[in-house]
């Protein structure tokens, strides 16, 4: 029988992980309990969403963009078998990235790497800042 | 002086993670599904000792220059995860594949072990 028993065990050594885990930040906000966790952020030329959705191909993902927001949606597979022990999240899921800045809908892209998803929406031209030249008449 | 900036973000301990796991049984052995999205097959150790199956993994989704992070609900990290494994598994034959970030690993049962019927003979 293959156990995971290591957590139950009293074993001295796992005391600092015991603590390390306790005082752990993200755990005391209720930000990771939505799924799959995201991580925004933008530089001068776009905007980047990024996802952690392992045991997801890119053609089960469903990306959709429509005006206002980004909606990332799947369905991890129950594994079939006997189980002795189950923390991997399944079923569907599904996040909602609100845009509130103008896109370059065209230019919108999305890889997949590792199990990490990033999304990549690029600024639109026009609504970058400009220099008005100012003409002395 | 890359090196040293490399060297020091090396040092810096990553915060640890225990991974999601799921591990089940099927007719051909066990079966342990990790979830570690953002380890690279070059990242990734699996160590066995005795009892023990150790899968260690470094997430390095560091942030790129020049971004301003609006919203970070993960990062990277190490992935630290122990199983125990039993007596009835083949050491010789486990196998590891990684996979858009999730390593499952077959650790079939030795072949004495596996059920089998005992043919009974007439005396």
């Amino acid at each position: 029988m293959v156990l995971d028993f290591n957590t139950l065990y009293a074993f001295p050594g796992r005391f600092d992980r015991l603590l390390e885990d306790f005082f752990k930040p993200q755990l005391a906000d209720g930000r990771r309990m939505a799924y799959p966790p995201l991580n925004l952020s933008e530089d001068e030329t776009a905007y980047y969403v990024r996802s952690e959705v392992p045991g997801m191909p890119l053609d089960a993902l469903d990306l959709t963009l429509t005006d206002k927001s980004l909606v990332i949606k799947g369905e991890r597979p129950v594994e079939q078998g006997k189980y002795f022990r189950q923390e991997r999240p399944a079923g569907f899921f599904q996040r909602v990235v609100a845009l509130n800045a103008p896109v370059d809908r065209d230019g919108v892209r999305a890889t997949l790497v590792d199990g990490v998803l990033t999304v990549i929406l690029p600024k639109c031209e026009e609504c970058k800042p400009r220099k008005i030249s100012v003409d002395v008449g | 002086m890359t090196e040293q900036t490399a060297a020091k973000t090396e040092s810096k301990p990553l915060p640890r993670v225990s991974p999601a796991t799921d591990i089940l049984e099927r007719e051909d052995g066990f079966y342990v599904y990790m979830d570690i999205p953002g380890v690279r097959r070059e990242d990734l150790k699996i160590d066995i000792n005795e009892n023990e199956l150790l899968v260690t993994g470094r997430a390095m989704q560091g942030p790129a220059e020049k971004e301003t992070f609006l919203e970070v609900q993960f990062g990277p990290g190490e992935y630290v995860r122990a199983v125990s494994i039993s007596d009835l598994v083949d050491r010789e034959n486990i196998k590891a594949v990684l996979k858009d970030g999730v390593l499952s690993i077959h650790l079939p049962r030795l072949e004495k072990a596996s059920p089998r019927r005992i043919p009974i003979q007439t005396a």
